[in-house]
């Protein structure tokens, strides 16, 4: 069995005792950026990024994904004991779990959360054994026009997923498209947009962009909201639930799991997006729908195992196709590239202790969470007791040194400070920040395919319709377009969204 | 509430700002063929685009309204901006430890309480975790405090 070949290399690299310890790692600091408010997984990465220099590849990739799932773990602690997700994905959390918490429940809706979200994870990174190999061998036919339309696709169904207008975000599509052109051009080397300073000739350095644009502008909106909290007060009580919880969440949980996985496949899908269609779905099959909001355990079990599971899978188009689907995974993107790997169907056959070393270790790292989480869960709470005073100037400053240690230049603090800038008139402007960056990530690479598709087509722009995968990619990508424009689709988008920032 | 003022005219515009300086910074990188497409090719093709879609964003904003902006707190912005700037211009100069005073210090101006004592115990705190961490640690190649350490 191959298969199984290429499982026992991946738990062999994953369990040597640097990647266990870079997992435990990332799934702490994972954990400890999801409890505490105010500062995101893409913000977070982004700071890591120059470190990952210092680590090996398999090394670095394996501690990134931990602070991506573990995130999702921490922030539903926070979601459950004081009323405030720690992390987009674990806003419809707060909405049964803080309910459990204040019927004396908090023990065991945090205990349900962790061990679905195990349970979720386990599934979702099976799935990832199972589907990797079949869609790596569709990604190697691939030509540069397919790679062309594919990454298109992959942009708008991130456009679809961005609150507000979808003009405005197929808009920040291609200004971040614009701003990843800067630099010097591949096939000329003539200098673009580099207003003759030399350190603009290497292209924009994405990860002060990631810092100023998702860690920057949220400090800012966060202390104009003069953000207070409260916590701490709360007791958890026995972390046992009764039967009749455990004999509710089992279901909903596998629901959960299952919507969540299919989800974090899509392109432009993710955690955010399984959570909020799993509690709906909960609540639209439940016999008595009236309970959600009043401390559901279903409520709690379907959003929590389908945000991780979705976690899990979201890593699919990014390993397979080197396409990422949002803006963690376009970091995960550049992370590869910092390290010499040209994400894409390549990494699986040329380097596969790395890819299957790096999915053995999401296994471990779900396992590691559930103890972080758990029995552990005293520790965080305190943390939430620390006051935002003190925390926003501390993510300013590693953000600083983060970006200098980038290469050792202050050019790239300045950097940081200027996409801070525009990241606030992003945020005042209500224009997302990821649609922009994954145009930023891809842009570059889908430059290059065009160029090539289009050398090799005489420059028959035909090629890209004469090409079947290719044909097949930008009908889907036309008919998202078709749908966003359809009344009763927008309505229902609006409707997510209303109910997101509700 | 004037309607030029809303979010959506305003990112309309924003996008259109955007294209033209691509448009006027980008006319001298050359266009090609399509075949061989030269420098300049996609960035021209990018920025009609950009400012196209800018100017939808503008319409559509006219026709069906949008959000007015809401009124931005000059305060934080500010503060934090001049932050990471001292911050940058410090820290090769001066040292690791001058550099986190000073953006500490600011940054915690931007909020809304500023206890002194607060502060100075924060800028200890995190003086002696950066260090460990990054010099120590890390051994990165910067200064601590320039000219001592």
């Amino acid at each position: 069995m191959e298969l199984l070949d290429n499982l026992s290399l991946g738990f062999s690299v994953a369990f040597s005792f640097q990647n266990l310890t870079y997992a435990l790692l990332g799934c702490l600091l994972g954990t400890l950026i999801g409890v505490l408010p105010g500062i995101g997984p893409v913000a977070t990465i982004a700071m890591l990024l120059p470190i990952t220099f210092h680590l090996p590849p398999t090394a670095s990739l394996i501690m990134l994904a931990g602070i991506y799932y573990g995130a999702a773990y921490g922030g539903s602690t926070t979601s459950i004991l004081v009323n405030l997700p720690g992390e987009a994905s674990s806003v419809v959390t707060c909405l049964d779990g803080y309910q459990m918490a204040r019927n004396g429940r908090a023990g065991a809706a945090l205990s349900i959360s962790a061990v679905g979200s195990f349970f979720a994870g386990t599934v979702g990174t099976i799935i990832i054994v199972l589907f990797a190999e079949p869609l790596t061998r569709m990604a190697q036919k691939f030509g540069p026009a397919d790679y062309c339309s594919l990454m298109a696709l992959g942009l708008v169904a991130a456009v679809i997923l961005a609150s507000g207008s979808v003009t405005k975000a197929i808009a920040m599509v291609f200004l971040g498209l614009l701003f990843g052109l800067v630099g010097t051009d591949v096939n000329t080397g003539a200098q673009r947009f580099t207003f003759d300073i030399p350190e603009l000739s290497d292209g924009i350095d994405f990860a002060p962009i990631a810092m100023g644009l998702f860690g920057i502008a949220e400090i800012v909106v966060n202390l104009e909201k003069h953000l207070t909290r409260s916590g701490g007060t709360i007791k958890v009580g026995s972390l046992w639930p009764t039967m009749d919880e455990v004999r509710r969440a089992i279901p909903a949980a596998l629901r959960g799991t299952f919507l969540g996985a299919a989800l974090g496949v899509l392109p432009g899908g993710g955690p955010t997006l399984g959570a909020f269609s799993a509690y709906t779905l909960e609540k639209r099959i439940s016999k008595n729908p009236g309970q959600f909001g009043k401390g559901a355990v279903e409520g709690v079990a379907a959003p929590e195992a389908a945000n991780n599971a979705a976690a899990q899978t979201s890593f699919i188009p990014m390993l397979t196709l080197g396409i990422p689907s949002n803006a963690v995974m376009a970091l995960m993107v550049g992370a590869m590239i910092i390290q010499g790997i040209q994400p894409g169907p390549e990494v699986m056959t040329k380097k596969p202790e790395l890819f299957w070393g790096m999915i053995a270790s999401m296994w471990i790292g779900n396992a590691m969470l559930v103890i972080i989480n758990l029995p552990m869960i005293g520790i965080w709470v305190k943390l939430l007791t620390v006051p935002y005073r003190f925390l926003a100037p501390a993510i300013l400053l590693f953000c600083c040194i983060g970006a200098y240690s980038l290469q050792n230049s202050t050019f790239h603090v300045m950097q940081v400070a200027v996409f801070g800038v525009l990241g606030y008139i992003f945020v005042r402007l209500g224009c997302e920040g990821a649609p922009f960056l994954l145009g930023l990530v891809l842009g570059p690479q889908m430059e290059e395919y065009f160029r090539r598709a289009m050398l090799l087509s005489r420059g028959d722009p035909m090629v890209f319709l004469q090409r079947p995968i290719s044909l097949g990619l930008l009908i889907t990508t036309a008919l998202l377009l078709i749908l966003m424009a359809i009344p009763s689709f927008k309505k229902a988008r609006k409707e997510a969204f209303v109910e997101e920032e509700g | 509430m004037n309607r030029f003022l809303s979010k959506d005219f305003l990112s309309g515009l924003m996008f259109i700002g955007f294209g033209l300086i691509a448009l006027y910074f980008g006319q001298k990188l050359a266009l090609g063929t399509t075949v061989r497409m030269g420098p300049g090719y996609v960035p021209r093709m990018l920025s009609f685009t950009l400012c196209g879609l800018g100017l939808l964003v503008c319409i559509i904003a006219l026709v069906s309204g949008s959000d007015p902006v809401e009124k931005p707190k000059w305060k934080p912005i500010t503060l934090v901006t001049i932050g990471i700037v001292c911050f940058g211009l410090l820290f090769e100069r001066a040292g690791l430890i001058p550099a986190l005073v000073v953006l500490v210090m600011i940054a915690s101006l931007a909020g809304e309480e500023f206890k002194l004592i607060e502060v100075i115990g924060n800028i200890i705190a995190l003086s002696v975790l950066c260090t460990l961490v990054f010099k120590v640690g890390l051994s990165m190649n910067i200064y601590v405090l320039r000219g001592v350490w």
